[in-house]
């Protein structure tokens, strides 16, 4: 019977999560410079190299990493498993994916073929390593509740995306684009979005909403089946979009669906909750609602023209859905981690976890993130909207870098202090 | 214990059952006593106190009787038990600087203290449920009901 979860040593290095956490946001200011010195005209075709390396920034950059170290520090609590060698790993991936993802930027900026050969070789090495020993550590869960559900799908999908993504890099780096390659590209797309990073956040929604918030528990069948339904979703698309272009959009219809329904289940379970109180993160969860709705619904109407509006949809759902979640649960994840680091070693005279950020910043970043994403979206129409966004942007996420910096910071203060309780006498074999 | 939650020990019989929704009443009572406090602090003293209680009362279901059913049965006193005291104990530090907070007025303070409370009784929660819940229905199935029985019927100390 596995007992990690339960130990004193379940929780993980605080290193190992706050690399990832920490790493994010500077990748969104690099997105945020290379928006500002790129133009509308480029940005609207997804397919355009400038699009590709700012896409990256942001969902690797900070998609992924926000995600994988979520992981890293939930698995233990979550699932009761941990990751094997679980600091070796978060290093050797994390350093593997920083590098791998400057090496993607200026190499495909700049028709670098070896700095190309270099990102996929350390990108796919750096997600195959986080993949693989996190799905390792999931094959010992008993416990099968519908997050574990949730992250399992999530993992799956962020293989093939993953094996898809160093294809085409591959391919860019050999100077030899095949005929496929925007089929792959759509098929990463898609995959990265709903079921890699889409699942994820479902999954984690089920047991969140209730926990965080004391909002009302989510439906069985939501539980049991969602993570199911979407997946196959995601299959038939594949299929279809493959195969059968033409009915490709009944699978959309049936994904978007399942996110819109999504979206409003947890627009109404914050109405419900029975904890009043209102802070940024609920905001996040409320816009996220919002955008996604707006999405998925244009994901749709997309499909009727050309699919001219598929770079709004992506700011709409990667922008306003996946990062306004994500960026609502550092507020809550990484103070947390801190405090509850630090109070374990017995520092008992440490600052709650509302004092360790600075509110009205975290209020600014919000409404700076969200009027940065209006403005991305409007640029399509009023391209002068472009470079007042991206700077938005990019203020935004020095204000989250900061926000981040700020508690860990403290806990390395705090560390130079004697703790007020000596805890070695909890210390289990 | 309150009438209702002796009713609902009747209703159920699997330890797992019980403390799950002794949880679920904690954090009912959590959440009315933060919102009586976001008009005015010592308008949720008493809820505070009661949600305090009632915490006492769980642990010490717990603490006094299942985990050390637990603890015989499976011979593992260092294991899992023995991390879920050392959270009680982060728990009960937290708990009492919110009535600190409380009546020196402090309403920052006590909403910090309390959103570190949530996610850590959160936590706990949740690996009790998950992990230590159904693992103690594993090895204590067959005396089931007499244990929730004791819990239902501990007096705190």
């Amino acid at each position: 019977m596995n007992f990690n979860g339960l130990s004193v040593d379940q929780a993980p290095p605080i290193s190992a999560p706050l690399r990832f956490f920490l790493t994010a946001p500077l990748f969104g200011v690099i997105a945020g410079i290379l928006i500002l010195l790129s133009d509308t005209q480029i940005l609207t075709n997804r397919y355009s190299i400038d699009a590709i390396i700012i896409t990256h920034a942001i969902t690797i950059g900070i998609f992924a990493f926000v995600m994988f170290g979520a992981l890293t520090q939930m698995l233990p609590v979550l699932t009761g498993t941990k990751i094997f060698k679980v600091k070796l790993v978060t290093t050797l991936s994390h350093t593997m994916l920083v590098a791998g993802l400057f090496s993607m930027i200026i190499g495909l900026k700049f028709t670098n073929n070896s700095l190309s050969t270099l990102a996929y070789l350390l990108l796919g090495t750096g997600f195959f390593i986080m993949i693989l020993s996190i799905g390792n550590a999931l094959r010992s869960v008993k416990h099968f509740t519908a997050t574990v559900k949730g992250m399992t799908a999530s993992l799956v999908f962020a293989f093939f995306i993953t094996v898809l993504g160093v294809m085409m890099l591959f391919e860019y780096a050999s100077g030899n684009i095949g005929e496929r390659h925007h089929i792959y590209a759509n098929i990463h797309s898609v995959w990265a979005i709903f079921g890699f990073s889409g699942l994820l956040i479902i999954g984690v929604a089920f047991q969140v909403l209730p926990m965080f918030y004391v909002a009302p528990h989510f439906k069985r069948f939501c539980k049991q089946r969602v993570v199911l339904l979407i997946s196959i979703g995601l299959i038939i698309w594949l299929v279809l979009n493959s195969l059968y272009d033409d009915y490709s959009l009944y699978a959309k219809l049936w994904i978007a669906t399942f996110f819109w329904a999504f979206a409003t289940t947890v627009w109404l379970k914050f109405n419900k909750r029975k904890r009043p109180v209102t802070d940024v993160t609920v905001w996040y969860w409320r816009a996220s609602s919002i955008f996604l709705t707006l999405g998925s619904f244009l994901w749709i109407f997309d499909e009727f023209f050309k699919h001219e509006y598929i770079v709004m949809v992506a700011i709409l759902i990667g922008g306003g859905f996946i990062l306004s979640i994500m960026l609502g649960m550092l507020y809550k994840i990484v103070p947390f981690l801190i405090w509850f680091h630090l109070n374990g070693m017995g520092y008992m005279k440490i600052p709650t976890i509302n004092e360790m950020i600075d509110k009205d910043l975290a209020k600014i970043q919000f409404v700076l993130l969200i009027l940065s994403l209006i403005g991305f979206v409007f640029a399509f129409y009023m391209p002068k909207l472009l470079a007042p966004s991206a700077s938005f942007f990019i203020i935004s996420m020095l204000i989250l870098e900061y926000n981040i910096l700020a508690p860990a910071l403290l806990y390395r203060r705090v560390l130079k202090t004697e703790p007020d309780f000596d805890m070695s006498a909890f210390k289990t074999v | 214990m309150s009438k209702n939650n002796v009713q609902k020990a009747k209703l159920v019989s699997t330890i797992k059952e019980y403390l799950t929704n002794d949880h679920r009443r904690c954090d009912e009572i959590f959440a009315a006593m933060e919102e009586k406090a976001s008009n005015s602090l010592s308008d949720a003293k008493e809820l505070a106190e009661e949600f305090i209680d009632d915490m006492e009362h769980h642990f010490q279901m717990e603490e006094r009787v299942m985990f050390l059913e637990f603890e015989t049965k499976t011979g593992m006193t260092q294991g899992p038990t023995a991390m879920m005291r050392q959270e009680h104990t982060q728990m009960r530090g937290l708990m009492s600087q919110i009535l600190e907070a409380i009546d020196t007025e402090n309403k920052d303070k006590f909403f910090g203290l309390t959103e570190t409370l949530m996610i850590l009784l959160q936590q706990h929660n949740m690996k009790e449920e998950q992990m230590l819940y159904p693992m103690a229905e594993q090895h204590l199935s067959a005396e089931s009901e007499r244990i929730v029985s004791m819990m239902d019927s501990l007096i705190v100390e």
